[in-house]
């Protein structure tokens, strides 16, 4: 794990982990949850060391594209009775949910289904706008199924709808921040 | 590695003996019909599956085939909305194209696992145990043959060949180590059940056991027989009457836990069954649902809202034997052993020997399902097949 500062000036933790294979895997969470960053990494890894993305890993791609919008109603925090009783009083139009806050792919995955059952559409939020959180979105955002599903900001976009990469691992692009490549992994 | 594309598709009809006549409320059986299904990627790895045998099913699979034939295996939700639609509503085939799609399904995971270098369990999930404890079925009465329904309620007027049953169940306990046990009923003669279970439990007190008459006891009836039964402490009843409703009426008067395979087998009617508390385990079964993705998301689904979910099958080759092994050590939120007749099977089709030991199964080592096929052993019992390539 490292700690970095982003050009934006907010702080962020990265992580790495390495296969027995030498192939290494990246995460990271504005949120400082290690966990979060810890199990993209994990992903991340083994998806490289497959060459496929992390759809092909979950069984693979609903969509080839995910709408993007600006929406700012609340998200639903990482608590399963309150999501549970929500969803059984048809308190949802979308199930918002911040997908660092809830820390995991098989987090997501299980509300996944819990929103196939309940024919509910998912919005997954990139808290901070940053662009990694708009690409993790968008790589979990594959596995979503269903029209109303997206990807939500809370800030003004001009795009309204973003190709899902086909790249190996989660697919985000590290070099859009300088300080990542200064990091000094040990070996 | 840009895409695994599907090379070709071989499908073949089997029929394998049983070594058992299955009796139960929907037929009297001594065979089994499967479909197995060999889909070979153009990098040569070659996936198994394995569904239902009905020569509908056999020929849905292999229409179903012929489009996937150049499709990317890596992609398998577009896979089965290409072949089953968005939505249950678009998919015109029934239960009989989830069930084609499901063995064409299996075969593509097996493929993409072995290729990507995994175990089915690591690809669904993690594999999360190397052994799966697996329940023996129990037919509702011995018989020497199949039989008519006439000649099997017959027998099932005679009280007195209720043993019978106990000292099969003794005999696959004392073969097999078996903990658990399904007991089938015709759904004909409550006091034949409640007999036949009173004896079950005082012959093996510690035995887990669930009864299932298939939904074909009416509710009033059902309802009756398993407020008796409450006080055997069974695991659950599994399918005691039909519909939703009738299920949900029952449970309200019982205590031990009700189960279904037949009433919540699409990703819609897991709603309706939670909002109406009809259930407490929902006994997924691979061909029903159509597929690993819809099982794992029913497995989900059903865990966060209280429910338990659990493996359901039935006359299956070692193929689907061993996925549900591998969806069982997968999935965290299944805790009943599974469902397993392997050991009923007079064949298999594997070259490694799937052994029921003190009641529970291996997941094999390797990669995908970690089995391979035995082409003598198959052309041994097959009875038709069909080859698509590219």
């Amino acid at each position: 794990m490292h700690s970095l500062r982003l050009a934006s000036g907010a702080e962020a933790l990265a992580a790495r982990v390495l296969l027995a294979d030498g192939m290494a895997g990246f995460g990271f969470t504005l949120n400082m949850d290690a966990g979060m960053a810890r199990d993209m990494a994990a992903w991340d890894a083994l998806g490289r060391s497959r060459a496929v993305p992390l759809h092909a890993l979950l069984g693979g791609s609903h969509k080839k594209t995910i709408k993007i919008d600006n929406d700012g109603n609340p998200c639903i925090p990482p608590d399963w009775s309150l999501l549970r009783k929500g969803i059984l009083d048809n308190e949802y139009d979308l199930l918002r949910i911040d997908p660092f806050a809830w820390g995991s792919v098989e987090q997501i995955s299980t509300i996944a289904a819990a929103a196939a059952a309940f024919d509910l559409g998912i919005a997954l939020l990139a808290p901070n706008a940053h662009p990694w959180e708009i690409q993790y979105c968008v790589a979990l955002g594959a596995i979503l199924r269903g029209d109303d599903s997206k990807v939500i900001l809370r800030t003004e976009i001009k795009e309204k709808e973003i190709t899902i990469s086909n790249h190996p691992g989660i697919g985000i692009d590290w070099s859009l921040e300088p300080a990542f490549g200064r990091i000094q992994w040990q070996s | 590695m840009a895409k695994l594309a599907i090379a070709s598709i071989r499908l073949t009809r089997v029929s394998i003996p049983l070594t058992l006549v299955h009796a139960g409320s929907m037929y009297v059986i001594q065979k089994a019909e499967r479909t197995v299904v060999e889909l070979t990627l153009e990098n040569g790895v070659t996936g198994l599956g394995d569904t239902w045998g009905t020569p509908e099913v056999f020929a849905m699979a292999g229409a179903f085939g012929k489009a996937w034939v150049g499709s990317d295996a890596l992609d398998r939700f577009a896979l089965r909305t290409a072949t089953l639609g968005k939505s249950n509503y678009d998919n015109k085939y029934g239960r009989n194209g989830r069930a084609a799609y499901a063995g064409l399904d299996l075969a593509a995971w097996d493929a993409v696992a072995r290729s990507l270098k995994l175990s089915l369990a690591e690809l669904i999930g993690a594999r999360r145990r190397e052994s799966i404890d697996v329940v023996s079925t129990l037919p509702a009465a011995i018989l020497p043959k199949a039989v008519s329904r006439e000649e099997l309620t017959k027998h099932l007027d005679d009280l007195s060949n209720t043993p019978k049953v106990v000292d099969f169940a003794l005999e696959q306990a004392r073969r097999f180590g078996f903990r658990s046990f399904k007991l089938k009923s015709a759904a004909y003669s409550p006091e034949w059940d409640w007999k036949l279970l009173n004896e079950l439990k005082e012959a093996m007190p510690s035995a887990r056991i669930r009864f299932d008459p298939n939904a074909n006891y009416g509710p009033a009836t059902a309802t009756a027989l398993c407020k008796r039964l409450d006080a055997l402490g069974l695991e659950f009843f599994e399918d005691p009457t039909g519909e939703l409703e009738g299920l949900a009426r029952l449970k309200s008067a019982v205590k031990t836990p009700v189960a279904t395979n037949m009433w919540v087998v699409k990703d819609e009617q897991l709603a309706p069954a939670i909002r109406r508390q009809a259930v407490d385990v929902v006994l997924g079964d691979l061909f029903m649902w159509g597929g690993i993705d819809a099982l794992r998301r029913m497995a989900k689904a059903t865990h966060a809202f209280g429910l338990k979910p659990a493996l359901h099958s039935v006359y299956e080759t070692g193929i689907a034997t061993v996925a549900n092994l591998h969806l069982a050590s997968a999935l965290p939120e299944v805790e009943y052993p599974n469902d397993a007749s392997l050991h009923f099977m007079s064949a298999d089709i594997l070259k490694e020997v799937q052994e029921v030991k003190n009641g529970a199964m291996a997941l094999p080592p390797g990669h995908g399902l970690g089995v391979t096929l035995d082409r003598a052993k198959l052309d041994k019992v097959a009875l038709e097949s069909t080859e698509t390539r590219l």
